[in-house]
C-alpha cells in the first residue's frame, strides 16, 4: 500500500499538470477589448465639474476621476442631455420603441416624459435626441416617421412639444425629403427660436456618386421653414454640438470617407458656419460635446492606434484657438456608448 | 584483516554496486516515467484545450462540394482547385438565412461576395453579386434569380453559376448562416461599425429567436460610429426595408461589416480559436481545408484598411430592373458592362 502511495501521487500531480496547462491556455484568450465597469477604475484626466455618460445600458457620472453609477431604474438607458435644473433628459429603450424619462441628479425618475408604447404593433415609436430648448419652454426630440401607404418608408423627423406638457401635440419640424433616407437627427434648439439638425440623403442621380449616403448639417428658422444648408454632401457632416455662447459648433464629418471620419470646430453667427477646423483625427470621433466654459471639447473615440477597440472618453483642450490642444484620452479599459453624448456640467 | 572478508566486502561491494546500478536504472526509469506522463498530461491538457477546435474545424472544413444539381446533375463540379502558392485566389463567400422558416438544404443565398486575395501585395477586392439578378443557372441552365442557385444544387451550382455567367475563376467557397454571424461578431467581442445613415425597419424578420420565425420587430440603428454585438451586427448587415437602395446598400454594410469583423479579429490569438471555433458549429462551412484556412489568418492580419477595394454594381450600365418578370421583382444584367468590371478586378491569369 505504502510503495503505491508515490505512484498514486505522481499520478495526481500529472493529473494536476494537464489541467494547469488547459488553464494556462485559457489566460491567453485575447482580452485586449474586454471593457470594466466605470466604477471599476479611474479617469486618467480629472476633468472640472461633472460628465454623465452612458455604458452598457447604464448612466454614470464622472467627477474627480470617480465614476458613480447613477440609481436610475433597470432600463437600458441611452443618451443622456441636460434639462432645467440639473435635472437630466435619457432615452429608455426597448426592443419595441423607446421613451423620454426626465431624472433627477441621482437618477431618480422625476416624470415620464414621452410614452411612445403601444399594443399596436405600428403605434410602437422611436423616440431619441431629447434636446430642450435655451428658454426651456420646448422638448425637441425625433420620432420614426410612418407616412401613409409606405409600409417600408419610415424616417425620422424633427418634433417639438412643450416642456411641461410633452403629451400635447407635437409641432413638427422637418420632412424627410427624400423617402427611404433615414430622415432628419439631432436637433439642436437655438436661442433664436430655430434649430440646427443632421438631414439624411441618399444620392439617387444616377451619377459616379449615385448610392451614396451622407449627411448635411441643416438650420430652419421656424416648422415647415425652407431648410439652410450648412454644410455640403461632400462633407458629409453630422453629430452637432453647440457651444455655451452660442457661437461654435462641433460637428463629425466623414468626407464621404467609409473608414474613418475627423472632428471640426467652425464658427456660427446665427445663419452660417465659418471654416471649420479639425480637432481630432480619426479613427471614429463621435457625439461631441462643450465643456462649461466653452473652451473645450469631450467626445467619445476608440483608440487612436485601434479603430476597432471600444468607445473612450477624449478631451480636446483650447478647442477654439488656431492652433487647439491635441486630444487627449480621459478613460480607458470602458465601452461607453457611441451614439449618446456625454453631459459635461459645472 | 582477517582472510575472508575481503570477499565478503567484495561481496558486499559487489552487491552495493549491483545495487547502487540497479538503483541508478530505476532512477532513471522512474524519471523516464515520470517525464512521459507529465508530457502526456501536458498534451492532454493542449489537446482538451484545443478539442472543440479540432472537431469544428474537421467538421467545418474541407466540405466536400456537392457536384451537380436537382436540374443539373452533371453541372461544374465544384470551385477550381488551389491555386499556385502565394498566387491570387478567389473565394465565393455565400450568406443564407438559414432560419426555421426552411429546411437545412432548402436556403437562397441572400448574400454572395466574390472576394479575390493577392497574398503579393496583400491587397483584397470584394465584390457584391445582387441577388436578384437573373442570370443562367449552373452551366448555361434555364435561369432564375442567382439566389436560387444555392437553393438548386448547393454551393456546387452556386459556383458553377457565378463561374459561367461571370467568367471567372472560383477557388474556394465559405458558407455561413445567420447564426454563424452572430457568433463570429460576439466571439470577436464585438464590432465598431459606422451607420452612414439611420436605419429604420418596421418589418425586419424576427426569425433567430423565438418561436414564431415569420414574426416581425421593429428595429432602430442610429446614425454614426458605435460599438454592436452580433445581434445589433446581423440587424445593420441584413435590414434593407428602410432604405431606398434595398439590396444594393445592404450590399454595402455587409462588406462594410466584413471589413469591421476583420478589424476586430486582429486581436484574436491562437488560444481563442477553441471558443470560436466551438460556438460556430454547423453555422460556417467551407471546402478550404484546415491549414489553408490557418495559413490566411496572418495574411488577414496584414491587410490593411487602403488594400481592400469594394465593389458594388448600384444599376446602370450592369443592370436594369423588371418589376415583374414571370411574377418576380428581378434585375435583367448587362453582360458586356458586368464582364469588363469583373475582368477588372478579377483578371483570370
Amino acid at each position: 500500500m505504502r510503495r503505491l502511495l508515490p505512484i498514486a501521487a505522481a499520478l495526481a500531480l500529472m493529473a494536476v499538470f494537464g489541467f494547469a496547462i488547459y488553464s494556462v491556455l485559457g489566460t491567453l484568450k485575447s482580452n485586449k477589448h474586454h471593457s470594466q465597469k466605470p466604477t471599476q477604475i479611474q479617469a486618467l484626466i480629472d476633468l472640472p465639474g461633472t460628465v454623465d455618460v452612458v455604458q452598457n445600458g447604464d448612466i454614470y457620472s464622472l467627477s474627480n476621476l470617480k465614476f458613480t453609477q447613477l440609481k436610475a431604474p433597470a432600463y437600458d438607458w441611452v443618451q443622456v442631455e441636460p434639462a432645467p435644473g440639473g435635472d437630466i433628459l435619457a432615452v429608455a429603450y426597448n426592443a419595441m420603441y423607446s421613451d423620454v424619462y426626465l431624472l433627477n441628479a441621482q437618477g431618480q425618475v422625476v416624470r415620464l416624459m414621452l410614452s411612445e408604447s403601444s399594443s399596436q404593433y405600428f403605434n410602437n415609436h422611436w423616440a431619441y435626441y431629447p434636446r430642450v430648448s435655451p428658454n426651456g419652454n420646448t422638448l425637441f426630440y425625433v420620432q420614426d416617421y410612418f407616412p401613409p401607404g409606405g409600409a417600408y418608408n419610415v424616417n425620422f423627423q424633427v418634433r417639438a412639444v412643450p416642456f411641461s406638457d410633452p403629451t400635447a401635440n407635437p409641432v413638427v419640424w422637418s420632412e424627410p425629403g427624400l423617402y427611404y433616407q433615414g430622415g432628419d437627427v439631432e436637433p439642436i434648439p437655438l436661442s433664436n427660436g430655430g434649430i440646427i439638425y443632421a438631414k439624411y440623403s441618399v444620392d439617387t442621380s444616377g451619377g459616379p456618386t449615385d448610392g451614396d449616403t451622407y449627411a448635411r448639417l441643416v438650420y430652419v428658422s421656424s416648422p415647415y421653414a425652407t431648410p439652410d444648408y450648412l454644410t455640403t454632401e461632400a462633407q458629409d457632416c453630422a453629430e452637432p454640438a453647440l457651444s455655451p455662447n452660442g457661437t461654435e459648433i462641433a460637428m463629425v464629418c466623414s468626407d464621404n470617407s467609409l473608414q474613418t471620419s475627423t472632428l471640426q470646430v467652425a464658427s456660427w453667427n446665427g445663419t452660417t458656419l465659418g471654416t471649420p477646423v479639425t480637432i481630432s483625427s480619426g479613427p471614429l470621433p463621435a457625439s461631441p460635446t462643450w465643456s462649461p466654459d466653452g473652451k473645450s471639447v469631450l467626445y467619445l473615440n476608440t483608440l487612436l492606434t485601434d479603430k476597432s477597440s471600444p468607445f473612450q472618453l477624449w478631451w480636446v483642450p483650447k478647442a477654439t484657438t488656431k492652433k487647439p490642444g491635441a486630444p487627449q484620452q480621459v478613460t480607458a479599459d470602458l465601452n461607453f456608448t457611441a451614439t449618446s453624448p456625454p453631459i459635461w456640467a459645472s | 584483516m582477517p582472510a575472508g572478508t575481503r570477499p565478503r566486502r567484495r561481496r558486499a561491494g559487489l552487491k552495493s554496486h549491483q545495487t547502487s546500478f540497479s538503483w541508478g536504472r530505476h532512477r532513471v526509469l522512474v524519471a523516464a516515467l515520470l517525464a512521459f506522463g507529465f508530457g502526456l498530461s501536458g498534451v492532454s491538457g493542449v489537446v482538451a484545450y484545443f478539442l472543440p477546435a479540432i472537431s469544428a474545424a474537421l467538421h467545418s472544413t474541407g466540405q466536400a462540394t456537392q457536384g451537380g444539381s436537382k436540374n443539373h446533375p452533371q453541372a461544374s463540379p465544384s470551385a477550381t482547385p488551389a491555386p499556385a502558392s502565394n498566387q491570387p485566389f478567389n473565394v465565393m463567400l455565400l450568406g443564407s438565412d438559414n432560419d426555421s422558416k426552411f429546411p437545412p438544404s432548402g436556403v437562397l443565398t441572400q448574400t454572395m461576395i466574390l472576394v479575390r486575395i493577392n497574398p503579393q501585395t496583400k491587397s483584397v477586392v470584394m465584390f457584391s453579386i445582387p441577388r436578384d439578378l437573373w442570370v443562367p443557372i449552373g452551366d448555361g441552365g434555364s435561369s432564375a434569380k442567382i439566389d436560387a442557385a444555392y437553393l438548386d444544387g448547393g454551393a456546387a451550382e452556386a459556383i458553377a453559376t457565378v463561374q459561367n455567367d461571370f467568367n471567372v475563376t472560383v477557388n474556394y467557397w465559405v458558407w455561413i448562416g445567420l447564426g454563424g454571424l452572430v457568433q463570429v461578431v460576439n466571439d470577436v467581442h464585438e464590432v465598431n461599425i459606422v451607420a452612414q445613415m439611420p436605419i429604420l425597419d418596421d418589418e425586419y424578420p424576427y426569425d433567430i429567436s423565438g418561436t414564431d420565425p415569420y414574426n416581425q420587430a421593429r428595429v432602430a440603428i442610429l446614425p454614426g460610429p458605435q460599438r454592436v454585438a452580433g445581434v445589433a451586427a446581423l440587424e445593420y448587415a441584413r435590414s434593407r426595408h428602410g432604405d431606398v437602395l434595398s439590396d444594393l446598400a445592404r450590399s454595402q454594410k455587409q462588406q462594410q461589416l466584413l471589413l469591421d469583423i476583420k478589424a476586430s479579429a486582429n486581436d484574436v490569438g491562437l488560444a481563442d480559436v477553441p471558443t470560436i471555433a466551438g460556438s460556430l458549429g454547423n453555422a460556417v462551412k467551407t471546402d478550404m481545408s484546415i491549414t489553408q484556412v490557418a495559413s490566411l489568418l496572418p495574411l488577414a492580419k496584414a491587410v490593411s484598411d487602403g488594400s481592400v477595394k469594394q465593389v458594388i454594381m448600384l444599376g446602370d450600365p450592369y443592370f436594369t430592373s423588371d418589376p415583374d418578370l414571370n411574377g418576380q421583382s428581378v434585375l435583367l444584367p448587362n453582360w458586356t458592362a458586368i464582364h469588363g468590371l469583373v475582368s477588372q478586378y478579377f483578371p483570370t491569369s
